[in-house]
């Protein structure tokens, strides 16, 4: 049988290649720093020691090859528009509820002073009306500026998909309590001062108007230790 | 019969050294960012983070990525406030890439310059240090990255109308895996 010329080189050719290739190799791995032995590169399997022979630049992986949905990669400035108007109106908001502490808690101190006094049985003596008239006024005051705080909260922009959680759900939910107690304050207020200025005694449902601030203003502090919870000295890092 | 063997023998030696570049990704990761206030600390914590790693020459390139809304510190109104600050719906992504030699350093304290995207600015960390540790096929990396408010141009946000620091350190833990 008459073999070709070709194919009798064929083996030879392979057999001077194969060396040329494992050198190739060798060089690869031995010309890098802390370059491990083989046993080592698979054992361990390390990015790049798995891949000893490898003596071509790799393609840098690209944003593209991570496998991130469009929707997740996909820039939104409208999006970023509607949190930067939440974010301006929620700092209002912050800023006005810090100031209402103040007219709050002078509303909840001069309380004592626009109450009648009926000690001992004798005759009931109601309060001066410069110390009503003051202390309705913080009330007013207090009022408006809780109500004008709320509003910032409610007419900030809603982000869909957000699912609320931690204490700004306490927040949210102890304005449940001293929302409604804002609205039934002045008004237990209002029948108390129509009472008080007839020189009647506070009675009836005006007579729980202490209480109805009290725990309004216990909610309304409550509601704003909630979102600064937990304080730093309890944070467990 | 020979040709055919010599066909075969001849492809097989002529075959490069590299074929395939050996991906790696990044099976498992945590990353969180630590603020702090005068009231109190705040850590957000990402595990949505994805990663891809390849080598070639005498260099491995690896990029990490994770959204910005992925980010969670337990407070949801925070979260949406963060990622206003950090213009995360107008740049959705957090971006890292990196270059290590090949093979990689063994195990211990690694070195590498961090190329990040963030809040629409690139920064450039050098010579970051890192703990590399391996398991099996897994490669453990830790370390944490000294990002700042202002190396991003971040407003730093407030509460009750104190801001919060401008360092906010990114503590990064990985597990790699070759594909």
């Amino acid at each position: 049988m008459r073999i070709p010329l070709f194919s009798r080189f064929l083996p030879c050719v392979f057999l001077i290649s194969v060396p040329f290739a494992l050198a190739a190799q060798n060089v690869a791995t031995a010309s890098l720093p802390d370059a491990p032995d083989a046993a080592q590169q698979q054992s361990t399997q390390q990015p790049g020691s798995s891949s000893s022979q490898q003596t071509q630049p790799a393609h840098p992986p690209d944003l593209s090859d991570l496998g991130f949905s469009p929707q997740q990669t996909r820039s939104d400035p409208q999006l970023q528009a509607r949190l930067e108007r939440r974010t301006h109106m929620l700092k209002v908001h912050q800023r006005l509820g810090l100031i209402t502490l103040a007219p709050m808690a002078a509303a909840l101190f001069t309380g004592g002073m626009a109450k009648g006094e009926d000690r001992d049985g004798g005759p009931f003596r109601a309060p001066s009306d410069a110390n009503l008239d003051f202390h309705a006024a913080l009330g007013g005051l207090t009022a408006a500026m809780y109500f004008t705080t709320a509003w910032y909260a409610i007419d900030a922009p809603r982000i869909a998909g957000t699912h609320h959680r931690g204490p700004i759900r306490l927040h949210e939910a102890l304005a449940f309590i001293h929302g409604p107690g804002m609205i039934a304050t002045p008004i237990l207020g209002i029948m108390a001062y129509r009472q008080e200025q007839n020189g009647e005694r506070v009675h009836g449902a005006a007579s729980a108007h202490g209480a109805v601030a009290g725990i309004t203003i216990a909610a309304y502090a409550a509601s704003m230790l909630a979102v600064s919870w937990p304080p730093k000295f309890l944070h467990r890092h | 019969m020979i040709r055919r063997l010599g066909i075969v023998l001849l492809f097989g030696s002529m075959a490069p050294p590299v074929l395939a570049q050996s991906p790696f990704v990044l099976v498992k990761s945590t990353l969180s960012y630590h603020m702090s206030h005068p009231i109190h600390h705040v850590d957000g914590t990402s595990t949505e983070a994805k990663g891809k790693g390849t080598c070639g020459g005498a260099k491995c390139d690896f990029l990490i990525a994770a959204p910005v809304n992925s980010f969670k510190s337990g407070d949801s109104n925070r979260d949406l406030h963060m990622i206003e600050a950090v213009r995360g719906a107008k740049y959705p992504m957090v971006v890292v890439r990196t270059t290590l030699p090949n093979p990689i350093p063994a195990d211990g304290t690694i070195y590498a310059d961090l190329e990040v995207q963030f809040a629409g600015q690139d920064m450039h960390y050098p010579h970051v240090a890192f703990q590399k540790s391996t398991s099996g096929k897994q490669i453990q990396i830790t370390g944490t990255v000294p990002a700042t408010c202002s190396d991003f141009k971040i407003d730093p946000p407030s509460f009750l109308t104190v801001a919060i620091k401008n360092e906010i350190p990114v503590s990064v833990s990985m597990t790699w895996q070759p594909q």
